[in-house]
């Protein structure tokens, strides 16, 4: 049961609204939402942050001039990245003219450009063995994420952003791309550093004794970018290590990998793989020695050897110079391709062999496979993280692209000298430095070009607009997951399933119907994502004291059968007794806070089990995971868990179902597995699952109210609600998240009758009189830009200009009309049925004068347009009528009613002075609401961009959706008069009625609650807390309202008597009313509705064209054919399939059935134009009679061939036939008649 | 001649008052809110803070 019910606290919100805080924002819950992308994107710029790991990573390249000097080679220049600036949006220091020389985000969506700032490359050279010299190169401008440690907003308070023209609840995470928000998609990817056993069928295409069992990692460096290793299973039992590199895959035996890492020998990659325990598992030996035994063949008995093998191979397809030995080019392999989230080779060496047993363990069936679809193998990827990664990509393109310029250089015989700085900058200026447009095409696309692939799986659709049509979508946006491009075209659909695992970090609720559903999914709204690493200093420590052998122990003891990994790197192994302990200790030690373990440490302890998942201790500790809290019993605190070990737990959903003795946690709320909208639907327990699905989509699609900065924003189409209001039935969440600052509908009085008949089929009445308080009163802003912005350097600018030529003299014609403008006689009034003689007749003297000054009057008017009309047309074709809607400077007045085809802006072509005018398009009246005059991007140039805002008023309309919040649309049918609507005892009335049919079948029962709800919240002046999971059989929703109504005087069970507005008899039934919030969706008929009489038609079919943009039909299809053809319509058929669309009349020659040979015959005289047949025809001997021979347009005379008639055909069989024709195909038509 | 048309003379280059029939129009800073009068083809320019977006004012006076 809901504690108590709440106040509406208007005096609070007011007061927030009025006076914004001024330390920091009153709603914190919105920020932690937003939290993942903003701090991923911090995570790339902080002092030793992702982008100085990048540089590092990057490593060194090296290049030389092809001399004599020094080495073999030449001279040395080596060239590394230092350091990654990012700067602040700010002007360039080219602009001398603004005081302030931030750059605000407003200012961006205002202007249409991109929220931008400076990156410097630090490079560093060395010429031979000399000291690194450091060199700044400037790298363009790269989008900037808002509130992030790079925006000018960073750390503004609530006060401060609303003088920025920010919302007060601005949470930035995205970007401004040419005026437009963008965001990068949150993806999920296979979960770092965790060896994934996997059986899939592709895996056995690799090659010849290829299986479908594999292993495979994804190892992420500490940058945050990844590679993929895998180990293949041979149906021979040998494993081969396949890794892709460039988008090109490679495979290597596993055996030569090992040998590589560390100097080994066969005893003890053999004690690795098989322990103490397991000498007798002859499938396991078996394996192990064939593995072993096949290697001989390559003959590489040392690790430099091995290193030096695989240095030869790869020297190319690692792109290294050539004065590194064969060994240091196999090292390299191995540091950032092995296991590159290792550093040390030995942990690499361990990890391998720990990889060889769990594929063994997989092929023997003595492990499951890990499912990739589950959320236990799977973590986030971050956009701040990708975009980091591409950076990176783009950074290290350059110095790539600055040894190959140099490359190039001494192989066409450029004297190249390391030492010469011109050198160096005339090299610096052939390559592409401008690392920032290539930035922006990635948010402006989410096209990745890239030559790695950055180990993903999908090139594009890696950004989204971040569409701000209410603020639920907006901010849905950022808690969006998505599986992936690459699986939206899979046929299977196992990767959409709900599954368990996902309790806690995926809404169950939230996901789409139709094609992206199950892969868009949206986080719970308690599920956070990590976004740094958690200090893991002391963990090692912990785990040594709680008895864990070190991994260097040898032997290792015989009952030490389970793997302790942290962060994929073995750091010990325990007994299956001791991995419990451990797992157990850990985790109250961590939410104890106690020996400096981080309480976001994910323990995922994996028990032993009969061929489950492969057991072990499973640490995780970096980012990208999810996590989320509960609370951790015997501590009674609150513990961060992740997706890995929640399977492996016992978390009690509420402390009614906590099993003594197992559950170690219990949920704070049940509704914490719901996402931010879910959480929005009242009663959703109530409810039949797929109407709360339906109810996320539309609360999305909802006209709301974006935002309180539309004064500032440029959104080229957004919607706004002008009457929302506080829903009575809301969520103690709804709060929580400041959505009183977005209203999303209104609350309405909700009749479910059926009154009318026009409330059939989910259409509803809307009461004419709430319609016209304003209720669902909605507006449509589009904004327009106007102009010619610079496309490329080349192309000249201030040819154009807006306004007129010859400002000065229209102004002065203006003025003279406006002075010659003569008084208009006022009217005379014929005088009253009673009035006397003397009176009519003065009216009679009056009335002729008028008529006579009037005639006079319109005379001269029309003198004074005439002129007035020529006089602007002599000053380059100004037309008069422009100056309805345009001012003397050419642009729009504000305020102005606009319709299809009015001038919005004039200009001129600087060279010709004749005046033109940018026109309006739109099907509705639109009032100019702002124009904004946007500056050249060079200064001291003229105006030449406009941004022009109209509002489009959208009241309700006949045809417009309106939905509950519980799934239930519904189209409004009728605006009923009120006077005819029913009414209650007390003479409310319905603002809505929907039909009692909804119901049944549907079974939204959170409705007709929400309806009791909303009807005793408004009597009694209180809020409902609509919080599912609430009620239970005992306690009952029905109950709790119902004795509410009891105490405000009405029916428990929220029925009246009603009485029909009509005849005012009392309805036989009660009527169920009540309050239900309704909102107002965005299909409206006005951006819908298709007629066509006639109209355009296509140029090859002459058939009518499709499109409601340009004004086409719609098509009578197959099915529609056939039901006309099932009632025999035959008739309308014809009409619709011929004579109102291709009908044509076209000759044919009777005798050849041909449309083909048919021409015109010209005009002679005694001869009359007609059409023959050039086929049936034979050439004139010149012998013929008068009006016999026939000549055609070339001058040719023939005779015969007049068996021609005309027929009535469709247009598209005279393609057809041409069509078919030019295959050599040709068609005879039998002429009957 | 109203008093928003007004503006207090410059002294030095321009002595006639800004309107329409000598090519100049008001307009106002996005930014600091100062009325900016701009002439027929200038650069759109707030004289007082330099910002780079001019809105047209609402009414005609």
């Amino acid at each position: 049961m809901p504690s108590v019910s709440g106040k509406f606290q208007t005096s609070k919100r007011e007061r927030l609204f009025r006076n914004p805080p001024k330390d920091k924002s009153a709603f914190p819950a919105l920020e932690a939402a937003v939290r993942p992308h903003v701090e991923s994107f911090n995570a790339l710029t902080v002092d030793g942050g992702l982008l100085d790991l990048a540089a590092r990573d990057i490593g060194e390249r090296a290049v030389f001039d092809g001399s004599s000097e020094w080495s073999q080679y030449g001279n040395k220049l080596t060239i590394r990245v230092e350091k990654i600036y990012v700067d602040k949006p700010k002007l360039s220091i080219k602009d001398k003219t603004s005081l302030n020389r931030l750059i605000y985000p407003s200012e961006c969506r205002e202007r249409h450009i991109s929220y931008r700032s400076r990156l410097t490359v630090k490079l560093g050279l060395k010429v031979n063995n000399g000291d690194w010299q450091s060199i700044d190169r400037e790298c363009g401008q790269i989008p900037v994420m808002l509130r992030s440690n790079r925006c000018n907003l960073e750390k503004l308070s609530p006060a401060e952003l609303v003088n920025r023209k920010e919302e007060t609840e601005e949470l930035g995470g995205y970007f401004i791309i040419n005026g437009n928000e963008k965001l990068i998609r949150l993806l999920v990817v296979q979960r770092r550093n965790h060896p994934m056993a996997i059986i899939r069928p592709s895996y056995s295409n690799r090659g010849a004794s290829y299986t479908n069992f594999g292993v495979q990692i994804r190892c992420v460096r500490p940058d945050q970018t990844s590679q993929t290793n895998v180990l293949h299973y041979l149906s021979d039992g040998n494993v081969t290590f396949r890794f892709s590199w460039r988008k090109n895959e490679y495979l290597i035996p596993a055996v030569m990998v090992m040998k590589a890492l560390v100097e080994t020998n066969d005893r003890e990659i053999f004690d690795g793989l098989v322990p103490i325990g397991q000498r007798d598992n002859t499938f396991l030996t078996d394996r192990v020695e064939l593995l072993l035994r096949t290697y001989k063949v390559y003959g590489l008995p040392t690790r430099l050897d091995t290193l030096a093998y695989l240095g030869d191979k790869f020297r190319v397809v690692m792109g290294l110079g050539p004065d590194l030995s064969d060994v240091d080019v196999g090292k390299e392999v191995l540091r950032r391709i092995v296991l590159a989230h290792l550093n040390d080779d030995r942990d690499k060496f361990r990890m391998l062999l720990f990889m060889i047993k769990k594929l063994y363990a997989l092929v023997k069936g003595d492990c499951a496979q890990d499912n990739p679809d589950a959320i236990q193998h799977q973590e986030i990827l971050l956009g701040g993280f990708l975009y980091g990664m591409v950076l990176k990509e783009r950074v290290e393109k350059l110095v790539d692209d600055i040894r190959a310029q140099i490359r190039a250089d001494v192989v066409s015989h450029v004297r190249v000298d390391f030492r010469n700085k011109a050198y160096l900058s005339r090299v610096f200026l052939k390559v592409n430095e401008n690392l920032g447009n290539a930035l922006e095409y990635f948010l402006s696309t989410g096209n990745l070009s890239s030559p790695s692939g950055l180990d993903l799986q999908q090139v594009s659709g890696f950004t989204v607009a971040a569409e701000k049509i209410n603020f639920y979508r907006f901010i849905s946006h950022f808690r969006m997951v998505h599986r992936g491009a690459f699986f939206a075209q899979l046929k299977t659909t196992t990767v959409r399933k709900l599954l368990p695992e996902s309790w806690g970090f995926l809404c169950p609720v939230h996901t789409p119907d139709g094609s992206p559903c199950g892969l868009l999914n949206h986080l719970a709204h308690k599920c956070m994502i990590t976004t740094t690493v958690s200090n893991v200093s002391s963990v090692r420590k912990v785990l040594a004291s709680l008895g864990m052998s070190s991994p260097a122990t040898f032997p290792l003891p015989r009952v030490a059968t389970m793997c302790v990994q942290l962060d994929g790197c073995i750091v010990g192994w325990c007994s299956p007794k001791e991995a419990k302990v451990i797992a157990d200790t850990l985790r109250y030690w961590k939410v104890e806070g106690s020996h400096d373990l981080p309480l976001d440490l994910e323990v995922g302890y994996v028990p032993e089990s009969n061929g489950g998942q492969y057991p072990g201790v499973y640490l995780f500790s970096q980012q990208a995971r999810m996590v989320r809290p509960v609370k951790y019993l015997p501590l009674d605190k609150e513990d961060i868990v992740g997706p890995f070990e929640q399977p492996h737990m016992s978390i009690a959903v509420n402390p009614q179902e906590m099993i003594s003795g197992e559950s170690t946690h219990v949920e704070f709320d049940p509704t914490n597995i719901l996402s931010i909208v879910a959480n929005m639907t009242p009663f959703s327990d109530f409810n039949q699952s797929p109407r709360n699905m339906y109810q996320c989509q539309m609360a999305k699609q909802a006209m709301g109210t974006p935002g309180t900065a539309t004064r500032y924003r440029t959104d080229n189409k957004s919607y706004r609600l002008q009457t929302g209001q506080t829903p009575i039935v809301k969520a103690p969440l709804y709060d929580e998240y400041g959505l009183d600052n977005f209203p999303n509908g209104m609350n309405a009085v909700v009749a479910v009758i059926s009154y009318t008949g026009y409330d059939m089929d989910d259409a509803m009445i809307l009461n004419k009189s709430s319609y016209e308080r304003g209720f669902g009163y909605g507006t449509v802003y589009k904004t327009e830009q106007y102009g010619w912005r610079e496309k490329g350097r080349g192309e000249k600018t201030g040819q154009m200009l807006f306004g007129f030529a010859e400002q000065e003299s229209i102004a002065q014609v203006l003025s003279d009309y406006e002075s010659g403008t003569p008084v208009a006689p006022s009217p005379v009034y014929k005088p009253d049925a009673e009035a006397s003689q003397a009176e009519w007749e003065e009216y009679e003297t009056k009335r002729e004068e008028y008529d006579k000054t009037k005639l006079a009057y319109d005379s001269e008017m029309r003198k004074l347009e005439k002129s007035t009309k020529d006089r602007l047309n002599s000053l380059g074709r100004v037309q008069f009528r422009w100056f309805k809607h345009l001012d003397l400077d050419g642009f729009p007045i504000v305020g102005q009613r606009v319709e299809d085809g009015d001038p919005v802006a004039a200009y001129y072509d600087v060279s010709k002075k004749e005046a033109k005018v940018f026109t309006y398009h739109g099907s509705e009246v639109a009032f100019i609401d702002e124009v904004r005059l946007l500056a050249h991007e060079t200064p001291d140039q003229p105006c030449q961009e406009i941004s022009i805002k109209f509002r489009i008023p959208r009241s309700p309309q006949i045809g417009d959706k309106f939905a509950s919040r519980h799934g239930q649309k519904g189209v409004c049918s009728q605006k009923w008069p009120a006077a005819d609507m029913p009414f209650t005892e007390s003479g409310m009335q319905p603002d809505v009625i929907i039909n009692p049919h909804a119901f049944p079948s549907r079974m939204t029962i959170g409705m007709l609650v929400e309806s009791l709800a909303g009807k005793s919240g408004a009597l009694h002046g209180v809020t409902q807390d609509c919080t599912p999971f609430k009620f239970d059989e005992e306690n009952t929703a029905a109950d709790y309202f119902g004795h509410q109504l009891i105490k405000a005087g009405y029916n428990y069970h929220g029925n009246e008597p009603m009485y029909s507005g009509i005849t005012g008899e009392e309805l036989q039934a009660d009527i169920y009313i009540g309050l239900v919030y309704y909102q107002r969706l965005r299909h409206m008929v006005n951006d819908k509705f298709q007629v066509r009489t006639t109209g355009k038609i296509s140029e090859l079919t002459h058939q009518p064209i499709k499109g409601r943009k340009k004004g086409g039909g719609i098509r009578v299809g197959e099915m529609e054919r056939d039901s006309m053809l099932a009632h025999g319509a035959a008739f309308l058929l014809q009409d619709r399939l011929l004579n109102c669309s291709d009908y044509t009349q076209a000759w044919i020659c009777r005798t050849c059935g041909t449309f083909m040979s048919i021409t015109p015959t010209i005009k002679k005289p005694g001869f009359k134009p007609q059409v023959r047949c050039r086929r049936c025809a034979t050439r004139a001997t010149g012998f013929e009679s008068e009006g016999e021979a026939w000549e055609d347009g070339h001058g040719n005379v023939f005779v015969g061939g007049e068996n021609t008639t005309i027929v009535a055909i469709p247009y598209v069989l005279k393609y057809l036939d041409a069509e078919l024709s030019a295959m050599g195909v040709q068609m005879k038509y039998n002429i009957k008649h | 001649m109203n008093r928003d048309g007004y503006s207090a003379p410059s002294g030095q280059s321009n002595p006639h008052r800004p309107s329409a029939a000598t090519g100049t129009m008001w307009y106002q800073c996005a930014d600091c809110g100062s009325r900016v009068s701009i002439n027929k083809g200038e650069h759109i320019r707030c004289k007082e803070c330099g910002h780079r977006v001019l809105y047209k004012e609402r009414t005609k006076r």
